[in-house]
């Protein structure tokens, strides 16, 4: 089937992950990248893949709370350890603190940058740091978005990490 | 709906699809599966131009896994193409670019359609091949296309007015030459298309295009099918800015589909979709312009040359735009203008945000600079004097049915400080240190462009109640993630009395959705806006003439206030959802059905390209301010001001999103992004080596402001937005440069080490 090629070449394993929480064991490759293990073995397809290369943070996800790009995390990497992605981030229908301000700011447009901006916001607000706009900027610098401007983004991180937004905005 | 204050329209609210963008719900095209699904791979030239003489496809089809393979022997050999039937849905004869589609894979996986399509052995005899569109457009130059022996891949030309006169009458002319660049508009979702060739002939296509209409007509002339063997099914497009109109990769699935009988996928990885970016088309201008000595434009000559790489796409279009649009900008009295596009061994090039119009005010916009310097003007009231003006009919004919533009220039003025900053610099330009200056530039759009498309200009929409009480709006033009949905949602939920979160705007999908134009041009919202507004009412219309009916009343005493409905008489009431339900009971399951339709009265183009194409033309003006370190060439923009007129504001926060994604954009384009071509090769096919703006380039202050008119061919008092805010960026921070060095930059991107040049040049 849809792995059967990749298999044949580099030999399957069964690995174990914990995914949002979720112990789950998948077939595939230990070199094959967690992206493509998350999006195509277990159906997680919020991970979005834009370069392949780490350049753009789309498909970022926390591994035991750190904030990694799992295109370029090879699975074998991952098992054993706690993973999150953008789906277990909604606790009983309810938005995560960053998505809620995510809303709020209506800090999205196309949307496909979206899910990597936001896991890596949670690791901030997780580890309870609260940064200013200008700290919020650096801590984007893994995360690429072409139709927004960054404004609204980084409004609604700085607004997640518990400051108001402290920049006068005409609107 | 005069004289009541509107609920929805101008609210500031969030997309109202953005949840499932939010929770990673929302699924793009490569996240879409479907049983017995089959995975995409596309051999390409390495060659920029030769003859084929050979393909050997023997080892790929012996890989496991293979499905299919093809070469152009196995697709169908109808030359077709949006303007000049240039393209193949794989080669035929010859390749013509690196990256030219010479064979392609459906494979159980990607790994095995990638290792065949390694092991295709392909034998090009080389060619002689042309990179630079004034070789390839010189005598004697061998032809890319036979068809053309000139390699002219298009050409336009227009004239008006009396250009003698204007040269005689003008104190002053100001001329430049000034090249753009090749922009590739780094989408964060690449291209990808799912197709599905059905054992019945027919096909459904789900592709993330802005024009599934217009592009399911070049597709059905390809495959040589009727148009109703095709199903375009367009799911959330995840960025495009122009790319994604009619891309050459649905067609090539949907042969691998037919020939594998099975379901095909295809996405890109981010090299592929850079290295064969269809990027905006570089030009060269010559400009040229006559003034009085008073500030009058009397006179304006342009020629420009630009390239259509390999094939022709969108080019023809964004040529003319580069031509002759900034004349209903400003009157220039007198204009002579000229455009030649050259076919070169390079990608072919398309449309992108600005579509030319940007690139022609990069060096209109500069030498308006010039002037104001040398006859010393005020360079706002220069542009304020010359501009159009609302209720005019500019030179070609178009009519500005409105313009705050002068309003916007004031509150540029004042928002920014720039007359008094400039003030307190002068004196200090200069090409050592670090150095400050400001640059003001305006521009406008269109708001839709009758040429598009032939068939018709406009739009239609159809608003669906059910007995269970969902709205539903079908429309044909896309949402981009501009918004799109949302400000449809407002405008039905204006005219219904329900609330935007209760309206869903379907996908369009050409099985269900009115055929459309399309969203490009700046269009969407002033068109499908249009259509909106009258299916809503048509809805409404028809709902209370139900309940009128059923009462045994008047239609004219029914009074709504948002869901309810009343009639004052008798004290009767009833809400929306139950009325659609009881109708739908009484019509045997048919929900309620509102049709509408904008019917705009532009104007086709006579013989001398006159009449108004579009229903409405949006303004802005900016202004940037940048900071030069003059030891290493570097520019940042470190604040900007944008004040538009885009009519009424549908919605705050969304139109300001757009302007504050234009600006990163023009940030991006001005000092940092360019398509680096060698040799016919793109050299920087990543993320990493073709650097878009991050948070961090962006300007610390950034102030968006607009100024409220009313548009009356638009929904609600509005017109566009998108492009108009792209339009006036380069020239702004070209303008700011000059201003803080004395150095006029001739070219995008203003990159550290051509800036350092012109500094060392300029100081000796």
């Amino acid at each position: 089937m849809a792995q059967d090629h990749r298999e044949q070449r580099n030999g399957a394993e069964r690995l174990p992950l914990r995914v949002n929480g979720d112990d789950v064991e998948v077939e595939a490759a230990p070199m094959s990248v967690l992206a493509d293990v998350l999006r195509d073995e277990l159906g997680l397809t919020g991970t979005k893949l834009g370069c392949r290369a780490g350049d753009c943070g789309s498909c970022t996800v926390l591994v035991d709370g750190v904030a990694i790009t799992s295109c370029l995390m090879p699975v074998a990497q991952a098992a054993g350890r706690d993973v999150t992605t953008i789906e277990g981030l909604e606790t009983d229908g309810e938005l995560h603190p960053v998505q809620q301000a995510f809303s709020d700011h209506n800090a999205s447009q196309c949307g496909y940058c979206i899910p990597g901006f936001i896991v890596a916001a949670a690791e901030t607000v997780a580890n309870g740091e609260v940064l200013d706009r200008e700290q919020v900027v650096q801590s984007l610098s893994g995360n690429l978005c072409r139709c927004t401007g960054y404004e609204s983004i980084v409004d609604a991180i700085v607004d997640a990490c518990g400051h108001g937004t402290d920049r006068e905005v005409a609107s | 709906m005069t004289g009541i204050a509107p609920r929805w329209i101008g609210q500031g609210i969030a997309q109202t699809d953005m949840r499932d963008k939010l929770t990673g719900a929302a699924d793009y095209v490569g996240d879409l599966t479907v049983p017995r699904m089959l995975h995409a791979a596309i051999v390409r030239s390495e060659v920029a131009h030769g003859i084929i003489r050979s393909i050997d496809t023997s080892r790929a089809e012996r890989v496991p896994g293979v499905r299919a393979v093809l070469t152009g022997a196995d697709t169908p050999s109808i030359p077709f193409g949006p303007y000049v039937p240039d393209w193949r849905i794989l080669a035929e004869d010859k390749v013509r670019y690196i990256g030219d589609e010479i064979a392609a894979i459906a494979a159980t996986s990607p790994e095995a359609a990638r290792e065949a399509a390694a092991l295709i052995e392909v034998d090009i005899e080389p060619l002689p091949a042309v990179f630079d569109p004034f070789e390839a457009l010189a005598p004697d130059t061998p032809p890319i296309w036979d068809e053309r022996p000139d390699n002219v891949a298009n050409a336009f030309a227009i004239d008006r007015g009396d250009l003698e006169a204007g040269w005689a009458a003008a104190d002053l002319v100001v001329e430049g030459e000034f090249t753009t660049n090749r922009i590739y508009h780094g989408y964060l979702e690449p291209i990808g298309v799912l197709a599905e060739a059905h054992p019945n002939g027919r096909y459904t296509l789900t592709v993330p295009t802005h024009i599934p209409y217009k592009a399911r007509i070049t597709y059905a002339s390809a495959l040589g099918i009727p148009l109703d063997h095709i199903r375009m099914v367009v799911p959330p497009i995840g960025g495009s800015f122009g790319a994604k109109y009619e891309m050459l990769e649905p067609l090539i699935v949907a042969c691998l589909s037919r020939a594998a009988g099975a379901p095909v996928r295809l996405v890109y990885d981010r090299e592929e979709d850079a290295a064969i970016a269809r990027p905006r088309p570089p030009f060269h201008f010559q400009h040229r312009i006559g003034v009085t000595a008073e500030g009058r434009f009397v006179a304006r000559e342009t020629e420009v040359t630009g390239i259509a790489g390999a094939r022709v796409f969108w080019s023809p279009a964004i040529l003319a735009t580069a031509v002759h649009r900034v004349d209903s900008l400003y009157h220039f009295g007198s204009m002579q203008g000229s455009g030649r596009l050259a076919y070169t061994n390079e990608p072919p090039t398309t449309a992108m945000r600005g579509f030319g119009n940007a690139e022609a005010l990069f060096g209109i916009e500069q030498l308006i600079d010039e002037i104001a310097e040398r006859l010393d003007h005020d360079p706002i009231e220069l542009r304020r004097r010359n501009a159009a003006k609302a209720g005019e009919r500019t030179m070609h004919g178009w009519l500005i049915s409105s313009s705050e533009l002068p309003a916007c220039l004031d509150r540029a003025r004042e928002l920014s400080g720039y007359p008094q900053r400039r003030a307190l610099v002068e004196g200090t330009r200069g090409r050592t240190g670090i150095r400050r200056g400001m640059g003001m530039a305006i521009a406008h759009h269109v708001s839709g462009y009758k040429p598009i498309l032939k068939d018709f200009d406009g739009s239609s929409a159809i608003v669906r109640l059910g007995g269970d009480g969902r709205v539903s709006l079908f429309v044909g033009e896309p949402d981009l993630g501009q918004g799109q949905v949302t400000i449809l949602s407002q405008i039905v939920a204006e005219g219904l009395g329900c609330a935007p979160n209760d309206v869903q705007v379907q996908g369009v999908d050409s099985a269900m959705s009115p055929d459309a134009v399309g969203t490009l041009a700046s269009r969407a919202t002033t068109m499908a806006g249009m259509a909106a507004v009258e299916a809503t009412r048509a809805a409404r219309e028809r709902l209370t003439a139900f309940i009128a009916s059923g009462w045994q009343v008047d239609a004219s005493e029914l009074e709504w206030d948002g869901p309810k409905v009343t009639h004052a008489v008798s004290g009767r009431s009833s809400t929306l959802a139950d009325a659609a339900h009881d109708y739908q009971v009484v019509h045997c399951g048919l929900p309620l059905l509102g049709e509408g339709v904008h019917r705009p009265d532009t104007e086709d183009l006579d013989a001398e390209k006159y009449g108004n194409p579009s229903v409405a033309y949006p303004f802005a003006a900016h202004v940037a301010e940048v900071e030069v370190d003059c030891d290493t060439g570097q520019a940042r923009v470190i604040g900007y001001w944008a004040v538009h007129d885009s009519g009424t504001i549908l919605n705050p926060s969304t139109a300001r999103s757009q302007v504050l994604g234009a600006i990163a954009q023009g940030v991006g384009w001005s000092l940092m992004e360019d398509v680096d071509i060698v040799d016919g090769a793109v050299r920087n096919p990543s993320f990493l080596d073709y650097r878009i703006p991050g948070a961090g380039d962006m300007p610390a202050r950034t102030v968006v402001e607009f100024v409220e008119g009313y548009e009356p061919n638009g929904p609600h008092g509005a017109k566009s937005l998108a492009e108009a805010a792209i339009n006036p960026t380069i020239a702004a921070v070209a303008n700011a440069i000059h201003d803080a060095t004395g150095v006029r930059p001739r070219h995008v991107p203003i990159a550290p080490e051509r800036l350092w040049e012109a500094l060392q040049e300029d100081a000796s």
